[in-house]
């Protein structure tokens, strides 16, 4: 096998995104959900849906820094 | 700026590799712009200064003659108040939350101003993506909800979290543990590195698609080629110039928002 070149913290870095990019699917597309199922809650949604965003987002983050920390 | 500076340190004619050593290099000014005393001003400091400046020039010409009829400018501002007073301050913490509103605004606009000093042609540089300024900012935070919650419920603030009644007697010493550790490890740090990381990301996205752009039109070889190599990549920049744009605003609003629902959790700690 030819030897392998690169940064390990790269697929790290990979790896963090996976989980959180999940998540955030998970939370825009519910909050889509009930702002179409209760228009008048919309904005209640949205800001519920930021703060969850901002939550799951920050592991891919630290996953980012890491990455050139490492 | 940076861009500039990166490409004019590339040697067009050899290959077209031109990465800074390192990336800590796009982030960091050594050299003092000018020196008071021993306090050396470096880019970041006076920038951290120009933004704080630009902060109090927008509170002063918005409102410094109180109209029944307002000029544009002053409803402008009058809206931002009254977004972060309105939705932020009273929505998430309560009625008690107009309390809080000259620090969440306070906040909400330098970190608005530094985070859009990414997109101003010639700064060019995103204040919040030195570590130093998104922490303090988030050590301000973590000082103010700590007090509020052991001036408004005493040591019971720590009490119900440490040992938290709701869970059962077998878990609760770990449930107490992550905890504490969430409460006052885990929220200033998280709060610090999302609004750090995200500028970090944006600056470097930018300086590398525009940076690109402008070293494939400035390498050797054939104009065509050239262009049809770089012209895509700029325009590819430009459009991630918007989305910086939204990513800037957003997570000002973030920071307060998240800011206001910590306070949130120590006036109200049973909810």
């Amino acid at each position: 096998m030819e030897e392998i070149k690169g940064a390990i913290a790269l697929i790290g870095y990979g790896l963090a995104a996976i989980g959180p990019g999940i998540g955030i699917g998970i939370v825009v597309g519910n909050a889509i959900q009930a702002m179409a199922r209760q228009p008048e809650a919309a904005g209640m949604a949205r800001t519920t849906m930021f703060l969850g965003i901002a939550f799951t987002e920050a592991l891919a983050l630290i996953g980012f820094v890491l990455f050139f920390i490492a | 700026m940076d861009v500039l500076i990166l490409a004019s340190e590339c040697d067009p004619a050899t290959e077209i590799i031109c990465a800074p050593e390192n990336v800590i290099e796009l982030f960091e000014f050594k050299e003092a712009l000018f020196s008071i005393g021993p306090l050396d001003f470096t880019r970041t400091v006076v920038l951290t200064f120009f933004a704080m400046f630009i902060v109090l020039a927008l509170f002063y010409f918005g409102f410094r003659r109180a109209r029944v009829v307002p000029t544009k400018f002053g409803v402008a501002m009058e809206s931002v108040v009254s977004f972060v007073r309105d939705d932020l301050a009273k929505g998430t913490i309560g009625p008690e939350g107009s309390r809080y509103t000259p620090y969440l605004l306070s906040i909400f606009m330098f970190i608005l101003v530094a985070n859009l000093f990414e997109l101003t042609p010639g700064i060019n540089f995103p204040l919040t993506s030195r570590m130093a300024i998104p922490l303090m900012l988030a050590i301000f935070t973590w000082l103010i909800f700590v007090i509020v919650g052991f001036t408004k419920n005493g040591l019971h603030y720590l009490f119900d979290i440490v040992w938290p009644k709701s869970v059962p007697l077998a878990l609760r010493w770990l449930v107490g543990l992550i905890e504490f550790v969430s409460v006052f490890l885990l929220r200033p740090i998280t709060l610090a590195v999302r609004l750090f990381a995200n500028l970090v990301a944006g600056h470097l996205m930018l300086t590398l698609l525009l940076g690109s752009g402008w070293v494939f039109f400035a390498a050797v070889g054939d104009i065509g080629v050239r262009s049809v190599i770089g012209l895509p990549w700029f325009l590819f920049g430009l459009g991630i110039f918007v989305f910086e744009f939204v990513v800037a605003v957003l997570q000002a609003y973030i920071f307060t928002l998240l800011s206001a629902v910590y306070i949130q959790t120590s006036v109200h700690p049973e909810h």
